[in-house]
C-alpha cells in the first residue's frame, strides 16, 4: 500500500507546524523521518492516521483519498511514543482489541481471534506474557505488544512514532534490530518518526 | 482524598522519629479528645437520645407514616439524582479533560458554584425561577406542573448541590490519564460507544463510583436548599433532614433523634463503602504505570 502526502499544510495557534509538505512512500517500504522534536513529524504521522486534521492537502493511501475519513476507518497501524496499552485490558485482549471492536458482519470467529492473537504474540515473542497487564511489563516488552496490537487489524500502514525512544539504549538497539527484521518479513509500509540520527538511520537503511 | 493526604503527613512524622514521647502522647491525646467530643459524643447522644425512653417509642417513631414517606422521599431523590448527576459528571470531565476549547476556563470555574453557594441561596434561586408567581412557575402551573414545593423541586435543588462531585473527583482523574488510550482505541477502529465502554469507563470506574458515593451521601443529608424548596408539606414534600428539624422544633426530642439515627446509619454505611473504594482505588493508582 503506498502513501502519497499532497501539500499538507497544519498550523497550530501562534506556529505551523507543517508548511505544504509532499512525501510519496512507495508499497512495502520503511520510511524514516528525522528531525529535531517539535519540527512537525508527529504532526504529520497523527495527519496519516486522521487523529489531526490537516489545514490544506490531501492523503492519498494507495490511489484512494482517505483525507477526509475518520481515524477509525483509516485501517492505519498507529504505534505510539509511550505505548498506549489498555491498562485495565490483558496483553491478549489488547491485541485483540482491534479485531473484537469489528462490526459482527466482519468480526472473525472467537477462535480465529484467538489464532491470530497468539501468532502475533509469537512474532513479537510475548506469548508467554498473554494473561499479564501492561503494568506488570517492561517498556520493551509493552512496545512489542503495541506493536503486535497495530498489526493485528492488518493495517494498510503502519506509523511509528518515536517508538523506541523511552526506551533505554541496548534494549532500542536490540527492538530496532528487530523490528527491521519484522519488516522484513510482513513488508507493510511504514513510516517512522525519530530525533535519533542513528536510528533513523539504522532500521530503514542497514547495519 | 483528605485521609491519603492525612496518612502521608503521618508517615513522614513517625520516620522523622524527632518528637519526643511526651510530644507525641500530647498529640496523640489531643487528637483522641477531639475525635471523642466533636464525633463519638453527638454520635453516642443521637442514639442515647433516641432510644432515651426504650426502644418501643423508637420503633414507632421510625414507623410512623410520615417518618417512612420522608425516608421513601429521601431516597427516591437521591435515587434520581445520583445517575443523573453521575451522567453529567462524566460527560462534563469528558469534555474538560480531553478537550481544549473556548470557555472552558470558566466552565471550571462555575463547577464549583454549588459548593460556593450558601445552599439556602441555592434554593432560593429555584424559588424565584419556578415558584408559582414566576412567569416560567405559572406558566408550568397552567399545565399543571408543580415544581416548587413539590418534589421535582426538591429533585432540582439537590440536583444543583451535587452537581459538582462526580466531575471533580473525575476530572483530575482523566487529565492524568490523557487521551493517548482513546485515540489508540480509535485507530483500532473503535466507534465512541465502544470506545467509552471498554477503554474510558474502566479507567474512569472506581474514581466514578467513588464521586457517587460522596454524591449520594450529600443528597441524603442537604437540608438548606432542599427547606426551602420543599414547603415542608409532611407526608409529601418532607425529607428525612427536614422531618427531624420539624420534630425537634415541636419538642418531639425522642422521634426526632430517633430519626436522626436513620441518617447517622445512612452516613456509616456511605463512609464504610468509602473507605472500601478508597483502598480499591489506591490499589488501581498503584498499578498505574
Amino acid at each position: 500500500m503506498s502513501i502519497d502526502i499532497r501539500n499538507i499544510t497544519k498550523s497550530f495557534p501562534g506556529y505551523t507546524a507543517l508548511d505544504d509538505i509532499s512525501l510519496k512512500v512507495a508499497t512495502g517500504e520503511l520510511v524514516a523521518l528525522l528531525g529535531p522534536s517539535g519540527c512537525g513529524k508527529t504532526t504529520l504521522l497523527r495527519i496519516i492516521a486522521g487523529l489531526e486534521t490537516a489545514d490544506t492537502g490531501s492523503i492519498i493511501l494507495e490511489n484512494r483519498d482517505t483525507t477526509h475519513l475518520p481515524a477509525r476507518s483509516k485501517n492505519v497501524g498507529f504505534v505510539f511514543q509511550h505505548y498506549a496499552l489498555f491498562r485495565r485490558l490483558n496483553v491478549f485482549d489488547n491485541v485483540a482489541f482491534g479485531l473484537t471492536v469489528k462490526p459482527a458482519s466482519e468480526r472473525p470467529s472467537k477462535q480465529e481471534i484467538r489464532d491470530r492473537v497468539m501468532h502475533l504474540l509469537k512474532l513479537v515473542q510475548m506469548d508467554w506474557a498473554a494473561k499479564r497487564y501492561p503494568s506488570q511489563l517492561s517498556g520493551g516488552q509493552r512496545q512489542r505488544i503495541a506493536l503486535a496490537r497495530a498489526l493485528a487489524v492488518n493495517p494498510k500502514v503502519l506509523l511509528l512514532d518515536e517508538p523506541f525512544s523511552a526506551l533505554d539504549a541496548r534494549v532500542r538497539l536490540e527492538l530496532r534490530r528487530w523490528l527491521r527484521k519484522l519488516h522484513d518479513e510482513i513488508h507493510v509500509t511504514s513510516i517512522f518518526v525519530t530525533h535519533d540520527q542513528e536510528e533513523a538511520l539504522g532500521p530503514t537503511g542497514s547495519w | 482524598m483528605q485521609q491519603r493526604k492525612n496518612n502521608t503527613t503521618a508517615k513522614s512524622r513517625t520516620h522523622a522519629k524527632n518528637d519526643p514521647a511526651a510530644m507525641q502522647a500530647l498529640l496523640v491525646g489531643m487528637t483522641l479528645l477531639f475525635f471523642a467530643g466533636f464525633i463519638f459524643m453527638p454520635l453516642w447522644l443521637v442514639f442515647l437520645q433516641a432510644l432515651g425512653k426504650g426502644w418501643q417509642p423508637y420503633i414507632d417513631a421510625i414507623r410512623e407514616p410520615v417518618a417512612l414517606e420522608a425516608l421513601r422521599l429521601t431516597l427516591l431523590t437521591a435515587a434520581i439524582v445520583v445517575p443523573v448527576n453521575a451522567v453529567f459528571g462524566v460527560t462534563a470531565a469528558w469534555a474538560i479533560s480531553k478537550f481544549s476549547f473556548k470557555g472552558k476556563t470558566l466552565l471550571v470555574s462555575l463547577l464549583d458554584l454549588p459548593f460556593a453557594v450558601s445552599p439556602v441561596i441555592a434554593g432560593l434561586i429555584f424559588v424565584l425561577l419556578l415558584g408559582s408567581r414566576t412567569p416560567l412557575g405559572s406558566w408550568l402551573g397552567d399545565h399543571g406542573i408543580k415544581i416548587i414545593f413539590a418534589t421535582p423541586g426538591i429533585v432540582i435543588a439537590t440536583l444543583f448541590i451535587t452537581f459538582p462531585f462526580v466531575a471533580r473527583e473525575l476530572i483530575p482523574l482523566m487529565e492524568a490519564q490523557g487521551r493517548v488510550e482513546e485515540e489508540a482505541a480509535i485507530s483500532l477502529g473503535a466507534g465512541g460507544w465502544r470506545l467509552f465502554r471498554m477503554i474510558t469507563l474502566p479507567n474512569i470506574g472506581w474514581g466514578l463510583i467513588y464521586g457517587m458515593v460522596l454524591c449520594t451521601a450529600r443528597s441524603i443529608g442537604e437540608f438548606g436548599a432542599v427547606s426551602v424548596v420543599s414547603g415542608h408539606i409532611r407526608g409529601m414534600t418532607n425529607t428525612i433532614p427536614l422531618h427531624v428539624e420539624i420534630l425537634y422544633s415541636e419538642y418531639n426530642y425522642t422521634a426526632s433523634f430517633a430519626v436522626a439515627s436513620i441518617l447517622v446509619f445512612l452516613a456509616l454505611v456511605t463512609i464504610g463503602v468509602k473507605t472500601a473504594l478508597e483502598q480499591r482505588l489506591e490499589g488501581s493508582h498503584n498499578t498505574r504505570h
